[in-house]
């Protein structure tokens, strides 16, 4: 029984990839229709990035004396955690989005998926430009520890589509969690250490930084820029939590991919 | 050999209340039966329904709104899985079921081209291969390097018509006949509908037009509440109907 879950949810992804033209044809399509007739087009998500980025660093940070160190915090944190918050923001409405589409072609879930996934990789790719500019502009040297870094994002790439299904399947059955998970990635910015670090300070802070997942995802890209060093007590935990949330999404996608058609 | 069997085919869901402090959504389906009371309700849409279509043959599905019509021809394409019964198709099944959906007002004619053949799990040769004619049948000749939303209407449902119809289908599955455009374009695409027609392995046309039911199939299944009514030659049913 969990053998046959299991196995039409790999079908439904397996036919996924096969057809991943598709989902990356609609999801550059997504992103250039967003930016149709503007001036600076998908540029506009870099200015997005930097107008953050140095409200934080020039607004919230102003006259500390180590400035450098902690611009690259900022831009780091702020890459990670706009992909993140943007990723599980779609991902609630993404059945109801894509009801048309659902209830007239064959396609398998895993395209939409993918298709926001995409889209999402995309616009990170612009604020990535992005951080690393100020990553060089503060004096961050360029190391081999960057690696770690680039196994990091890996890493969020790799769990992303299991927390897309989760949230997607979550939204179709639950509607009211759109407004939850919005309200709850609108505050997670200041639930997570995105532009404060945790530092010492004790209580509250204390424990937001270490009960919130977030912080490791975070950490696993953040770290190695900033030490020199791998995490790898985030690496392993974040690995964990995927693996979790893969299991759990390949038993929700198996179970309900043939039904969600009738709750939409 | 392209066949398609279905045996006590059934398709029950369930209409759910969702969990929300929100007004209820009074709306209800638009067919079968509806079962049960208080929190759980089950829609019937499909009970009991057997067939065997083989090589040539053209089923018409008829019924009134909401009988199952649409639902069946969903069931046979894919999109919903049957909760009893069995469905085996052998065969590659296309569906000309909303021809237009899923067409990009930004991008232009010939992109939207690409989109709806790699959606229909075209490969790009394939694409290549069928879209100067897609382009040539659809007459648009030079917009098709425009946006779609500066098309008309007419333009719109005749790009619409073209791609939907460049197919080599063994199993074609139809929600109404479909036609676009202006008188003359109408002919034209009455004659590559024939054409389409023609070609298929098998056609499961759902209509109300008894007239073109007549001329086109050869096997009439009359649908009723989610039943079958009866299932006919089309010769019995023109002379009993």
């Amino acid at each position: 029984m969990m053998l046959a879950t299991i196995e039409s949810a790999l079908d439904d992804i397996h036919s996924g990839l096969r057809m991943r033209r598709v989902w990356i044809a609609l999801a550059q399509e997504d992103i250039g229709d967003q930016h149709r007739r503007t001036a600076l087009g998908p540029l506009w998500l870099l200015i997005n990035y930097f107008a953050f980025a140095g409200t934080f660093i020039f607004v919230i940070h102003r006259g500390d004396t180590s400035t450098g160190s902690y611009a690259a915090y900022v831009a780091t944190g702020l890459l990670v955690w706009f992909y993140i918050m943007e990723t599980l923001s779609q991902s609630v409405s993404l059945f109801v989005r894509e009801e048309g589409f659902i209830k007239g072609t064959t396609l398998p879930l895993s395209v939409y998926v993918m298709r926001l996934l995409m889209q999402s990789a995309i616009r990170a790719a612009y604020a990535l430009v992005g951080c690393i500019v100020i990553l060089l502009l503060s004096g961050t040297a360029l190391s081999t520890a960057w690696l770690w870094s680039a196994l990091g994002v890996l890493l969020i790439l790799a769990t992303t589509p299991a927390a897309i299904i989760l949230f997607a399947f979550l939204g179709a059955y639950f509607p009211d969690s759109q407004f939850i998970v919005s309200n709850i990635m609108r505050i997670g910015m200041f639930l997570t250490p995105v532009f404060w670090s945790y530092e010492g300070s004790g209580g509250v802070r204390h424990l937001l930084y270490y009960w919130n997942p977030f912080t490791y995802f975070l950490e696993i890209v953040r770290v190695p820029i900033l030490t020199g060093g791998p995490p790898i007590d985030s690496l392993l935990l974040c690995g964990a939590i995927g693996l979790v949330l893969w299991t759990a999404a390949l038993m929700v996608l198996g179970l309900f991919r043939k039904r969600v058609v009738f709750v939409i | 050999m392209v066949s398609i069997r279905v045996s006590n085919l059934g398709l029950v869901y369930r209409l759910r209340k969702k969990l929300t402090l929100a007004a209820r959504d009074r709306r209800l389906p638009t067919g079968g039966r509806l079962e049960g009371k208080g929190r759980t309700q089950y829609v019937t849409a499909l009970d009991g329904v057997n067939f065997e279509l083989t090589a040539g043959d053209r089923l018409g599905l008829v019924g009134a709104n909401g009988a199952g019509k649409t639902t069946l021809l969903k069931v046979l394409y894919g999109i919903y899985a049957p909760t009893s019964g069995s469905v085996e198709v052998e065969g590659r099944v296309d569906a000309l079921f909303n021809i237009s959906l899923g067409f990009r007002r930004e991008a232009t004619g010939r992109r939207n081209i690409v989109l709806r053949g790699l959606m229909n799990g075209w490969n790009m040769d394939e694409i290549e291969a069928r879209m100067e004619d897609v382009i040539e049948f659809s007459e648009l000749g030079d917009f098709i390097d425009l946006p779609f939303k500066t098309y008309s209407q007419g333009m719109a449902a005749r790009l619409a018509f073209s791609v939907a119809t460049s197919l080599d289908p063994e199993i074609l599955l139809m929600d109404e006949w479909i036609g676009a455009g202006d008188p003359k374009f109408q002919d034209k695409a009455r004659d590559r509908m024939s054409e389409l027609a023609e070609k298929a392995g098998i056609i499961v046309l759902a209509s109300h037009n008894h007239a073109l039911l007549k001329k086109t199939c050869n096997k009439i299944l009359e649908l009723e509440n989610g039943g079958v009514k009866s299932l006919h030659l089309a010769e019995e049913w023109a002379a009993s109907a």
